[in-house]
């Protein structure tokens, strides 16, 4: 046990916080957002742990890497196209100024 | 050791975020959100594997968990296709 126990405690955390906020925030959009957040940032935090800890040949350290850096990539582009999508599927956003209507009337 | 408890207690509070989530799931009142709610689900799947393929040393697991991850992508995007063609009828 060393210091980077820290990265296993804080993508532990962010994975909690994550769930409590898909649970309890009001609005599509919100819970977006913290679905993003927990899953990007935990998932790459807690990789990077096993990626740091494990006793095992190069290869498969490199395929940690990759499936980290596939993580880095490919949840933002699914967040966006679903936020959009469910923009244009109908579901209004309960904020006071709505700035996509703005921009596409 | 102090390491095989410290990855056995990690996957025991991913199955448990899991299960949270799970309820928003079955419960959410338009499709985006349960659609959210399966994205995460499979994304903790993703690192449950990779846990679990580090805790038993069984290496080829994690050839599973990148395809995994693949698959997921792709279908959230289909489903954000589905959802923006579709259109007019959420709530």
């Amino acid at each position: 046990m060393g210091p980077e126990v820290i990265l296993l405690l804080l993508g532990e955390a962010v994975m909690v916080f994550g769930a409590l906020g898909i649970i309890r925030f009001p609005d599509v959009y919100t819970r977006l957002h913290a679905a993003t957040k927990c899953d990007t940032g935990g998932a790459m935090s807690i990789i990077l742990y096993l990626v740091i800890t494990m006793d095992a040949p190069a290869l498969v350290r490199a395929k940690f890497l990759v499936l980290a850096f596939l993580i880095a990539m490919m949840n933002p582009m699914v967040s966006h196209a679903l936020a959009r999508g469910a923009y244009r599927y109908g579901v209004k956003p309960e904020v006071v100024v709505d700035m996509y209507a703005w921009d596409n009337p | 050791m102090a390491q095989e408890g410290l990855l056995v207690s990690a996957f025991y509070i991913l199955v448990f975020t899991a299960v949270l989530i799970t309820y928003r799931v079955l419960r959410g009142p338009t499709l985006p959100d349960r659609v959210v709610g399966l994205n995460t689900i499979t994304t903790k799947i993703v690192v449950i594997i990779a846990i679990v393929s580090v805790m038993r040393g069984e290496y080829y697991l994690i050839d599973l968990a990148i395809v995994l991850l693949m698959v997921n992508s792709v279908g959230g995007l289909i489903l954000a296709k589905y959802m923006e063609r579709r259109g007019g009828s959420g709530a």
